[in-house]
């Protein structure tokens, strides 16, 4: 009896080991960071324009860049999977440099807060990757989910039946990029979308940059997917990417592909909405083991193999496809879009010191400011 | 052997070597995979994994949920007399058409699949309900565990509602629209094959006596209540209404079971269906760390990468095996990994119904051990105790539904021009009725050819 007692005290002793270490590790992840750059002229909440997401994990940081001289406006966001590394460090690398002398642009690094804060169940991701900065240190940066963390969105329902009409899986209801337009009494997620585009609206943002991943064998990559408004600023971008020997592919936003932001954004306010896609294994079927180097250098000896077999959609090879490549495509594209709208426009997006392809390629750390990420 | 498939196969072989070795001395099946996951994350250097290990165990969360709750819902419609009720109701209509009446209790499982998507869901609901008829039609337990099983998944495949294809369609951004020809054509014919060929020479006329209900107080419209509230908050729930989710929808349910027929009390049947499902909600959280380990230290991406590098001469076999097996640990899971990047090599012939049979490849993973979710329940629901046999009795149509499917594949340009003409619908529904026609015909003979 006694032996039972004492290996039952063992066993609950052991659960709870288990739990506070899991909590530990959980926990460590929901910080919300607060990011700066000397352009910055005001940090505000998403919550600002509407209120149904204030004193939530979903209300998130927007990056306000105002020069105080009239012209365009532009919305750039990143982590709305928050899977997809190079979005997020693309948007805090730009407002940790950029200096806006004419119109405004409004930067959100962590567009779906709540996935920053957790991993994929089943995905064996790392929780942390880290830049290294010229001084020698490192800077630590969070590898986050597709989705809406469950502690802030359970359960899902079995359909999502999207106010378009169209029907997905359940989950996809806590995919930021499935939920557009919003619903301000919707879930969390939606509630989150609809946020998102009454900034756009009441912001009278001109357009709107979407930044993600997507796995190698993904036929949607390195790209620009467009609003078909938008159309005329893509084909543009494309030019100049290609002038500079930057290949990009150019896609129409489906029409029939509903809650995506290209698609959803572009119907109901008047901003041009792109989505820009760059490979990244380290979220990808085919990937082998899954830590930091891969979502940092992008190296995977079974993508190689693909590539070798012409299973991929993207250029891989030895090289890897390294996350300074993948932010430099990000940035550049977005450097070029801004050009072409000034190209096409009066109310001008004037920016100053966006980092170069090269630079960002050969040291990305140096753009980087020393703190938390 | 290939030097790029190193060390992850040695990580593979160790998993698989301690999970057998471990079931081999009688570890629990759950237990077992956690320690092999854990040799597969000390292997690859990862030595105190308790965050993955944690996080991979709630991978399946939400099923545990569903499957937890289905079982409280079965113990509480068997107690309550719906289970003995609705079957005397279905059987005796048809008794004497035993054939016909196959097929339909086949269909009729099926519906539960259909709203749900889940086939554990299936099996534990109308698969459940219909165990009852398969029995006094003269079927063995086993051979009506595996009608049951497999018509559970062939109605997790079946239209409007399969998750499978879904999560395929999502991972290429294509919408879930256009399925619903390509998924009848999959899912019913073979349902009628697969529960033909399982029954084989058995099936007889309804045996009224295998049906007698014994005091049940009452079998007016109240004991049907169960039922119809939860096929209506299925319905609600999928189209958008009434958001309560399975688990909630299937604890109203049993909470009312409660109250019709032979008053039961809900806490006791709860324990009791938890003591039935903790088994297999060990195995889930095991799977879910079993995976999680595969995928950080790049097993996973062997597999897939082996599977997918395959010649294309072969790269139909490496499908047709490769997806169900996967789906041995989860269907869900099989259809994400593995499905999609098999339907973009297939990409050119026809990808709706390209990612309709995958769909059903990675439903079969359902009958496949460890996990076997919908072969384990429908041998508790037959009260086989070793589902080996359920499983065994499932073979032929579990290898009919993999070459079906594979066809499909192959030919996934002729079926998708028949598919999306306009003369799919009439020509399906006739042939149907033309099927059931000869079912009727067949039965009369049989029997006038048993009594003379």
């Amino acid at each position: 009896m006694k032996r039972r007692i004492l290996a039952f005290i063992f066993y609950i002793l052991g659960v709870i080991a288990v739990c506070i270490i899991a909590t530990v590790s959980f926990i460590s992840m929901k910080i919300n960071p607060v990011l700066n750059g000397p352009g910055v002229t005001e940090t505000v909440k998403l919550s600002n324009w509407f209120e149904g997401i204030k004193n939530t994990n979903m209300d998130t940081n927007v990056y306000v860049f105002d020069s105080g001289v009239e012209g365009g406006s532009i919305l750039i966001l990143g982590g709305t999977h928050a899977n997809e590394p190079a979005g997020i460090l693309s948007a805090i690398v730009m407002l940790e440099n950029i200096k806006v002398e004419t119109g405004k642009v409004f930067i959100i690094p962590y567009a779906n807060n709540s996935a920053i804060s957790h991993n994929d169940a089943m995905e064996g991701a790392p929780e942390f990757y880290h830049i290294d900065l010229p001084d020698g240190s490192t800077r630590d940066f969070r590898f986050g989910s597709r989705r809406t963390n469950p502690t802030d969105q359970w359960p899902d329902p079995t359909l999502y039946n999207h106010q378009s009409g169209s029907t997905l899986g359940g989950g996809e209801v806590s995919n930021l990029n499935r939920c557009y337009p919003g619903d301000p009494d919707g879930y969390p997620t939606e509630k989150l979308a609809y946020a998102i585009v009454q900034l756009i609206k009441n912001e009278k943002v001109d357009i709107v940059i979407d930044m993600h991943e997507s796995s190698p064998e993904y036929p949607v990559n390195d790209a620009i997917v467009f609003h078909q408004n938008a159309a005329e600023l893509a084909i543009t971008a494309q030019m100049m990417l290609e002038m500079d020997n930057i290949q990009i592919r150019l896609e129409e936003s489906p029409v029939n592909l509903r809650g995506l932001s290209h698609r959803e954004i572009g119907d109901s306010t008047d901003a041009m909405v792109l989505l820009l896609e760059v490979a990244n294994p380290s979220q990808g079927r085919l990937r082998g083991k899954t830590d930091e180097d891969l979502v940092v250098t992008g190296l995977d000896k079974f993508y190689v193999q693909a590539a070798k077999e012409g299973k991929l959609y993207a250029p891989y090879d030895e090289n890897g496809y390294p996350i300074s490549l993948r932010v430099a495509r990000h940035i550049t594209t977005i450097d070029y879009i801004i050009q072409s709208w000034n190209m096409m426009s009066e109310k001008q997006i004037l920016i100053d010191d966006i980092p170069s392809y090269e630079n960002l390629i050969n040291d990305i750390g140096s753009f980087l400011i020393e703190h938390e990420g | 052997m290939r030097e790029i498939y190193t060390p992850e196969v040695f990580y593979f072989i160790l998993m698989l070597g301690t999970f057998i070795f471990l079931a081999a001395i009688k570890i629990p099946i759950g237990v077992s995979l956690m320690f092999s996951a854990l040799a597969g994350a000390i292997a690859f250097g990862e030595f105190f994994p308790v965050r993955h290990l944690v996080e991979g165990a709630f991978g399946y969360i939400d099923t545990m949920l569903i499957i937890a709750t289905a079982m409280i819902f079965m113990a509480s419609i068997k107690h309550s007399g719906l289970l003995d009720t609705l079957a005397k109701k279905m059987a005796l209509g048809l008794k004497n058409q035993p054939t016909l009446l196959l097929v339909l209790m086949t269909f009729f499982i099926m519906i539960a699949g259909m709203i749900t998507g889940s086939s554990t869901a299936t099996v534990l609901t109308t698969g459940a309900i219909s165990y009852p008829v398969l029995k006094s039609m003269n079927l063995s337990k086993k051979k009506a565990g595996a009608i049951i099983a497999m018509a559970g998944i062939y109605g997790m495949i079946a239209p409007p509602v399969n998750l499978p294809a879904m999560i395929i369609g999502q991972g290429v951004d294509m919408p879930y629209i256009g399925f619903t020809p390509p998924l009848l054509l999959l899912t019913f014919p073979l349902a009628i094959v697969s529960s033909l060929v399982i029954a084989g020479n058995q099936l007889k006329p309804v045996n009224v006596d295998e049906l007698a209900i014994e005091d049940i107080p009452s079998s007016n419209f109240a004991i049907y209540l169960p039922a119809i509230v939860m096929i209506i908050l299925m319905v609600l729930e999928n189209v958008g209404i009434l958001s309560l989710g399975l688990p909630l929808i299937f604890i109203i349910s049993a909470i009312l079971a409660t109250f019709t027929g032979r008053k039961g009390n809900i806490f006791k049947t709860s324990v009791e269906a938890m003591r039935d499902s903790l088994g297999i909600l060990s195995i889930l959280a095991g799977v879910g760390m079993f995976i999680q380990i595969m995928t950080l230290n790049g097993v996973r991406g062997m597999i897939v990468g082996f599977l997918n590098g395959l010649p294309s001469e072969i790269l139909l076999i490496g499908i047709a095996i490769g997806i169900p097996l996967f789906g041995a640990v989860s269907s869900y899971g099989s259809a994400s990994v593995l499905g999609v990047p098999f339907l973009l090599a297939f990409l050119g012939g026809n990808d709706i119904v390209v990612c309709s049979a995958l769909s059903l490849l990675a439903g079969l993973g359902d009958m496949v051990p460890p996990t076997a979710l919908a072969g384990i329940f429908a041998a508790h629901i037959v009260g086989e105790k070793n589902y080996f046999k359920v499983w065994v009795a499932g073979l032929p149509s579990f290898f009919i539904t993999m070459v079906y499917a594979t066809f499909v594949i192959a030919n996934s340009k002729s079926f998708g021009k028949f598919v999306e003409g306009n003369s799919f619908y009439p020509v399906f529904f006739i042939g149907l009725a033309i099927l059931f026609v000869l079912f009727i015909i067949f039965d009369k003979f049989k029997i006038r050819r048993q009594t003379t």
